[in-house]
């Protein structure tokens, strides 16, 4: 163990395989467990949040969010082929976030209170942009979102009350009451199994706040990217809209083919010529 | 309430799960989809994954959906990854539909949510193909090649070695608290909730030993990587370029490129048609 108690390079990457695996095991079965609904109500298990909440609380959080978000992107999407292509990289963000934040505030894992309120809050950060982000995908994606009756309603409906229902349901069920059983428990036994010293108020943070400017930043730049890439992933319409303005929409359709094949055609030759260059190199 | 707990109970037997997702990781090598080189497959799923959401012509959509199911029967993916696919398009539109309808809204509401149903299914099943159909090691030299962070070839590679294992592991440690465990009697409903929240609690209680367990095994794996050089080989260009030696475009994927691209012309083509004469 080193003596300035600073978390090394490689102890990141333990972390960040820790959190990967296990959450993404627990999303795996999430994944298969169908969810049932009572009426408009789902109880879904959805969200083992608790796995990297407990690991960010005791390790780097950092690591451990990213390697929650990977992990669940890794195990959960593409080995089940449910890959949705830039739209999970919303989902991506969003864990990321959430499981950092909670992660920064605990100072003292034994304190049973501070974990609670960082669990909750962590699962809160997260659901509320994910909220956003799925309403705001809906207004864009449906044509004349406004003009398909009883459709504006039901989806702020829906989405508002998917909200608060994962918010309370999961996440005191899933998240925080995990999190308080299984923090303390874990304090200073799970930390000498990676070489550290178990988190104390020195130790964590450094010199830095909790929750200093820089983070509160970062974090609204990730939600701002977030949504543009739920957005990019599921919108397009306007572009559609603006190119039939110039052209019968056949004519568009047939410059898609055009641009398509030819980017198409592009991609192979650099896929080609890279390859021989490589070749070459070699 | 008794069938949904013994919906879920049967669900959650982890054989089952662990067969079909090791089924869907390994068990398809031998298919058309599988032998296709992974960059050309990439490619092909950036078609099939953005093009469809700018499309609003249901026959065109039809078309491209015919394909992609296609695709999908000849990669064989296993049952339950399907399964899967259909819950969640209809839980993305279907289950939209239905809160419409309540709202006063009426047949009308159904032309839009059929396009959009049909685009999010062939982009799903594009996904399902690429991602599923692949062996996860070519899958990750794919995205490497392309430029990927270095970290999620690696995470997709050990995922699917570390699986296996870690599923085992869970399952003793589930059973064995089962042994030990007294659970309640699920004769009354309220028994039955009761039950449900036991076994819920039992899955958490498992994690305790099993974070334990893997943390030993995430440091063993950790140190292992080191030795080999793992964070210095990730910089040098001449370990990447050995790496992805095993990549070629052959015939096979040229015929493939050639399929898709003849099918994606004749159905706009056909689309064409059929607007005009309709």
């Amino acid at each position: 163990m080193n003596p300035e108690n600073k978390i090394t390079q490689s102890q990141k990457m333990m972390v960040f395989v820790l959190s990967m695996s296990l959450y993404g095991l627990a999303t795996l079965f999430t994944e298969l467990i169908p969810s049932f609904q009572v009426g408009i109500v789902e109880f879904s298990v959805e969200y083992f949040l608790f796995i990297p909440l407990t690991l960010s609380m005791l390790f780097d959080p950092l690591s451990a969010a990213l390697g929650a978000a990977t992990g669940e992107l890794v195990f959960s999407e593409i080995m089940l082929g449910q890959f949705g292509g830039l739209g999970e990289l919303e989902k991506f963000l969003t864990v990321t976030i959430g499981v950092y934040i909670a992660g920064r505030l605990v100072k003292n894992p034994k304190n049973r209170k501070m974990v609670a309120a960082a669990s909750i809050l962590g699962v809160t950060i997260q659901q509320l942009m994910g909220c956003v982000v799925d309403i705001l995908k809906v207004q864009f994606a449906v044509e004349d979102f406004e003009a398909v009756a009883g459709l504006p309603e039901s989806v702020f409906f829906t989405e508002g009350f998917a909200c608060l229902n994962d918010i309370l349901f999961s996440g005191i069920l899933f998240c925080m009451l995990p999190a308080v059983y299984l923090v303390p428990k874990l304090y200073g036994k799970i930390e000498p199994l990676l070489g550290m010293k178990p988190r104390d108020e020195k130790t964590v943070l450094g010199s830095e706040n909790a929750i200093s400017l820089k983070v509160v930043l970062l974090s609204l730049a990730g939600f701002v990217a977030a949504i543009g890439a739920e957005l990019l992933a599921s919108g397009g319409y306007e572009l559609i809209d603006w190119e039939a303005a110039w052209a019968e929409s056949t004519g568009a359709f047939i410059t898609a083919i055009i641009v398509a094949a030819v980017v198409l055609l592009i991609a192979v030759g650099v896929i080609r010529n890279r390859a021989a260059g490589s070749k070459n190199a070699g | 309430m008794r069938k949904l707990t013994e919906n879920i109970l049967d669900k959650i037997s982890i054989d089952y799960l662990r067969n079909q997702v090791l089924k869907n990781a390994y068990g398809n090598d031998d298919t058309a989809i599988a032998k296709l080189d992974p960059r050309v497959l990439l490619i092909w799923y950036l078609f099939f994954g953005l093009v469809p959401w700018f499309l609003n012509d249901v026959i065109l959509l039809l078309f491209l959906f015919l394909f992609v199911v296609a695709t999908t029967r000849t990669a064989r993916i296993a049952p339950l990854v399907l399964f899967l696919f259909c819950i969640g398009v209809f839980s993305q539109t279907g289950y939209l539909f239905i809160v419409a309808l309540f709202f006063g809204g009426n047949a009308e509401t159904i032309a839009p949510l059929l396009v959009m149903t049909l685009k999010v299914a062939i982009v799903s099943l594009a996904s399902i193909t690429v991602f599923s159909g692949l062996d996860p090691d070519r899958l990750a030299n794919g995205l490497l090649w392309f430029g990927c962070p270095d970290q999620l070839s690696f995470s997709i590679s050990f995922a699917y070695r570390i699986l296996p294992v870690l599923m085992e592991e869970f399952q003793n440690i589930l059973l064995s608290y089962r042994l030990r465990g007294n659970p309640p009697q699920k004769k009354t409903f309220f028994g039955k909730i009761r039950y449900l929240f036991y076994q819920i609690k039992m899955i958490i209680q498992s994690f305790y030993p099993l974070m334990l367990n893997t943390a030993k095994r995430s440091r063993t794996t950790v140190e292992a990587l080191e030795l080999k050089g793992y964070r210095y080989s990730l910089k040098n260009p001449q370990v990447k370029r050995l790496k992805l030696a095993m990549l070629k475009v052959t015939k096979g994927d040229y015929i493939f490129i050639l399929i898709s691209v003849c099918w994606a012309a004749a159905s706009f083509g056909a689309s064409a048609l059929l607007g005009n004469v309709l």
